[in-house]
This record gives structure tokens, C-alpha cells and sequence, in this order.
């Protein structure tokens, strides 16, 4: 395996900051070395010096994608800690249609949900699922669920919405599996209609906001941990920004936005913590 | 494993714990596959066919599966496989098949057995293909075993976060009422120190 010096830590870190806005300390050698020799050796790197000017120079901007791939933690689960998909099913979900439809009689009531840092596509689908789950008939509303991450490889295998039986047996029940999902040969693949409901794009959270519009939900779960304090407090202003009035943002259930962004208050219920704007 | 096929030990227990069902109709090739393997400090347990086998399988849960392809009856190899694979996906599926029809075997692989021997079965072979299996079992026990404490450490850790955030947020909202208070200027002083004082001890 090719070793990583001081100096080139450092270096690669300032590059990853760079072109993610993950910041990983000098503690972190084991994580760049493991997670990045792949791609060095299949680049013919003699040295990490050297894999940085490669990556740097190279204008399709290729290697930049495969290092983005590499580095971003896919950890993820169907239904990953209940909690926030019980707030949605219980709480969040009948208070928001109540209020969408009484504002809208006539018309379908909207609902906007954005997966700010999606992943494979396990949240956003767990999300998909409880809201077919408790309303049922979709025709009367008109939801759209958003998925955004920044590597190229987790917005593909999302947007594919098929999970090999490691991914998939974690987390989800059988009845919602065979439910849910069809075999087919070693792969699960997520129903039409689920697939049908959400959207993947990449999306790197360092980047304005402009155009993505208001959102009733947002959960941005687990990934805020991996940026500095100062991109921390600029993503969720950022949120903030974003979120309707009265709308809802989960983050992960060991996240605090305690000195973060003033501009939400924590709100509890049962064991789960939401915010909304003051 | 030694060569002499003795189990190597840790303070004197045997190291492979692993149960093993074997299903054969040929009643020479059955005794050698329990004298070995039990020999080996596997627990045994033999079916003369798919549906003697099947019945055991009902009635309790085996590590590994060990099959002969062809058997007499409704119940193969290939059969005996699938009613495994739907008992538990954690149970590995070796099956055993004649040279010629080692086709028949790559199926059965792609139909979710573990690996495949050749008669005559060679036991050496047998064996690294068990401690293998019961390498990767454990790993994947340990990393069960992780997930399932990074998921305590993570619920606990949660709630005293969300505890703390809450006490953090009241404590917050009991400041701005303070200020508020206190420059209100449409209010003398002593009034205004009064109605904070007040706040303060109605909490």
C-alpha cells in the first residue's frame, strides 16, 4: 500500500476540503490511506504528491469524482434509528397535511421533502414508504422527495434503487421487504411506484442554495459531523433560508445545533427531537 | 486443524463449534463424513435423505448444510438447498456432486450454495472449506456485535444530547425574556429588576 507522509496529508486534506467541504484532520491517515490506494495504484501514483497533481490537473475532472466516491461515508440504513421515521409517521406528516389542506381545499396539497445528504437512497425511501404507508391513495396530494448527495456513485446506485442483501436486510422489516421490493437474482429492486415518487441529484452543501426552492421537510441527518464549525453554521442558515415557515428539519440523532443557527428551536416528541424555525 | 485432523484447542476446548447436517443415501459415505468431521470436533448430525434432512431442519437450525445432489425421493440436493436458504440465509450450503455433473453444481451456487466438492470427497478440502466458513461467520458475528453496541452508545448518547439541547433552548428563550425585561426603558429600574426577579422564580 502506498504511505501517506505529513505533508501529504496535509495536502490531500486541503484538496478534499476543497472539493467537498469534509474536513478530516491529520488524525485521519488510516481513513485516507484505505480509502484512497485504490484509486493512486489504478492511477500509476509513485506517491500521494504525485496522486494530487494528477487529480488536480486532470480536466474531466474524473479522478476528482473517484476521490469524492471514496471518501464520503456511505453508511446508511433502511429506516436507520427509528426515530425520525416514527416523528414523521406520527407527528410531522398528519400536522403538515393538516395544515396544507385546510389552506388549500380545492387544490392537491403539496408537500416538498429534501434528503440533504442522501446517500444511497435508503433515508429517502424510508421516508417514501411511511408516507404511502399512511396516506395510501397519492393521487390527491402532490409530493415530491428530493435526494442530494455529492458523490456521483451514491446518486447513481440511488437513483438505480437496487440493494444487494447486505444493504438490504439491515433495518428492513420482512413484511415492508417483500413488500416494497421484488428479487431479482442477487439484487432487490425498489417498486415503480416508491421509485416513482423521488428524485436523486448530486449536490454539494458548501454551494448556494438558489433554486431549490421551499421545502416542508428537510433532513439532514449525519452529515454535518464531517464539516468544520464555521460550514456547519453556514449550511443550516443555509437551511434555514430554504425551509417554510412552518416547516420541519430532523438532523441525526447525536447532532446539536446548540451555538450552531439560532434561527430554530428544538422541539421534542417522545424520543425524538425536531426543529423549526423561531 | 493439525494433519492428523484433531482439532487444534484453546484451553482444551475444541475450536470448531460449528453444527453441521449432512444428508447422503449412501450409508458408507455417511459414516466417513460423521467419523471425520466429528473427529474434527464438528457436531454431526446425518439424514439418509432430502426429506429426513428437511425434517431436521424443521425441527432445529444447523451452521452448515453438507448435501449429496442426487438423492432418492422429491428432495435433492438443489431442493434441500432452497429449504434451507428459506429457514435462515445465515445457514451455508455445501453440496456434493459426481464429476460429471459438475454443471449441475455451479447452479446450485448460483441458487445460493457456498461451494462445491467433487466425489471422492477429498476431507482436507472439506475442512479448509469449513474454517473459512466459520472465518466469515465470525466476522460477520463480530461485525453484529459492533453494529449492536455502536447502536447502544449511539440511542444513549442521543437522548443526552437531545436532554441537554432542549435545557440549552429553555435556558436560551429564559435569557432573551431577561433582556427584553431589563432594556425595556418605558419602565424604571427598580421595576424592571422586580419583574426579572419574578420571572426568575416562577420557573
Amino acid at each position: 500500500m502506498l504511505k501517506i507522509t505529513p505533508e501529504e496529508i496535509k495536502l490531500i486534506t486541503k484538496y478534499i476540503y476543497e472539493i467537498s467541504g469534509i474536513y478530516l484532520d491529520e488524525s485521519k491517515k488510516y481513513l485516507l490511506e484505505t480509502r484512497l490506494n485504490g484509486i493512486a495504484e489504478e492511477q500509476g501514483c509513485t506517491s500521494y504528491q504525485d496522486f494530487y497533481k494528477k487529480a488536480k490537473m486532470d480536466p474531466s475532472k474524473a479522478i476528482e469524482r473517484k476521490i469524492i466516491d471514496a471518501i464520503s461515508t456511505n453508511e446508511t440504513l433502511f429506516f436507520r434509528d427509528t426515530g425520525p421515521f416514527q416523528l414523521l409517521q406520527h407527528k410531522i406528516f398528519p400536522e403538515l397535511i393538516d395544515a396544507r389542506a385546510s389552506k388549500t381545499p380545492v387544490l392537491k396539497t403539496n408537500l416538498k421533502i429534501w434528503s440533504a445528504a442522501s446517500s444511497t437512497g435508503q433515508e429517502l425511501y424510508s421516508v417514501a414508504i411511511v408516507l404511502q404507508e399512511l396516506l395510501g391513495d397519492l393521487s390527491k396530494y402532490s409530493i415530491k422527495l428530493l435526494g442530494t448527495d455529492i458523490s456521483d456513485a451514491a446518486v447513481a446506485q440511488a437513483s438505480s434503487g437496487k440493494f444487494n442483501k447486505f444493504e438490504i436486510e439491515r433495518g428492513l422489516a420482512r413484511d415492508k421487504l417483500t413488500k416494497y421490493f421484488t428479487l431479482a437474482g442477487q439484487t432487490w429492486k425498489i417498486n415503480d411506484q416508491i421509485r416513482a415518487m423521488v428524485n436523486f441529484r448530486k449536490f454539494n452543501l458548501m454551494m448556494p442554495f438558489a433554486g431549490l426552492g421551499k421545502f416542508d421537510i428537510v433532513l439532514c441527518r449525519n452529515v454535518a459531523i464531517y464539516f468544520t464549525l464555521e460550514d456547519r453554521k453556514k449550511l443550516f442558515n443555509k437551511i434555514a433560508d430554504v425551509l417554510e415557515p412552518d416547516g420541519y428539519l430532523i438532523i441525526g440523532s447525536t447532532e446539536s445545533l446548540t451555538g450552531i443557527c439560532p434561527r430554530f428551536i428544538p422541539k421534542r416528541h417522545l424520543r425524538s427531537i425536531f426543529y423549526q424555525l423561531k | 486443524m493439525n494433519p492428523d485432523g484433531y482439532p487444534l484447542t484453546i484451553n482444551g476446548a475444541p475450536m470448531n463449534t460449528m453444527t453441521i447436517l449432512v444428508a447422503d443415501d449412501d450409508p458408507v459415505i455417511r459414516k466417513l463424513f460423521e467419523k471425520r468431521l466429528e473427529n474434527a470436533g464438528y457436531e454431526v448430525t446425518v439424514a439418509s435423505d432430502g426429506f429426513e434432512a428437511a425434517r431436521l431442519l424443521d425441527a432445529t437450525t444447523f451452521d452448515v448444510v453438507i448435501t449429496d445432489l442426487v438423492m432418492p425421493g422429491d428432495i435433492g440436493g438443489i431442493e434441500l438447498l432452497k429449504i434451507a436458504k428459506e429457514k435462515s440465509v445465515d445457514i451455508e450450503v455445501i453440496v456434493i456432486t459426481a464429476h460429471s455433473s459438475v454443471d449441475t453444481a455451479v447452479d446450485a451456487m448460483k441458487k445460493g450454495a457456498v461451494d462445491y466438492l467433487e466425489k471422492p470427497v477429498n476431507f482436507d478440502e472439506l475442512f479448509l472449506r469449513l474454517e473459512k466458513i466459520a472465518e466469515v461467520k465470525a466476522m460477520l458475528k463480530n461485525a453484529g456485535d459492533l453494529r449492536e453496541a455502536m447502536n447502544v452508545t449511539e440511542s444513549s448518547a442521543a437522548q443526552t444530547i437531545q436532554d441537554l439541547e432542549i435545557v440549552n433552548s429553555n435556558q436560551q428563550m429564559l435569557l432573551d425574556k431577561l433582556e427584553a425585561i431589563l432594556k425595556n426603558s418605558y419602565k424604571d429600574e427598580f421595576s424592571r429588576i422586580e419583574e426579572a426577579l419574578a420571572l426568575l422564580e416562577s420557573r
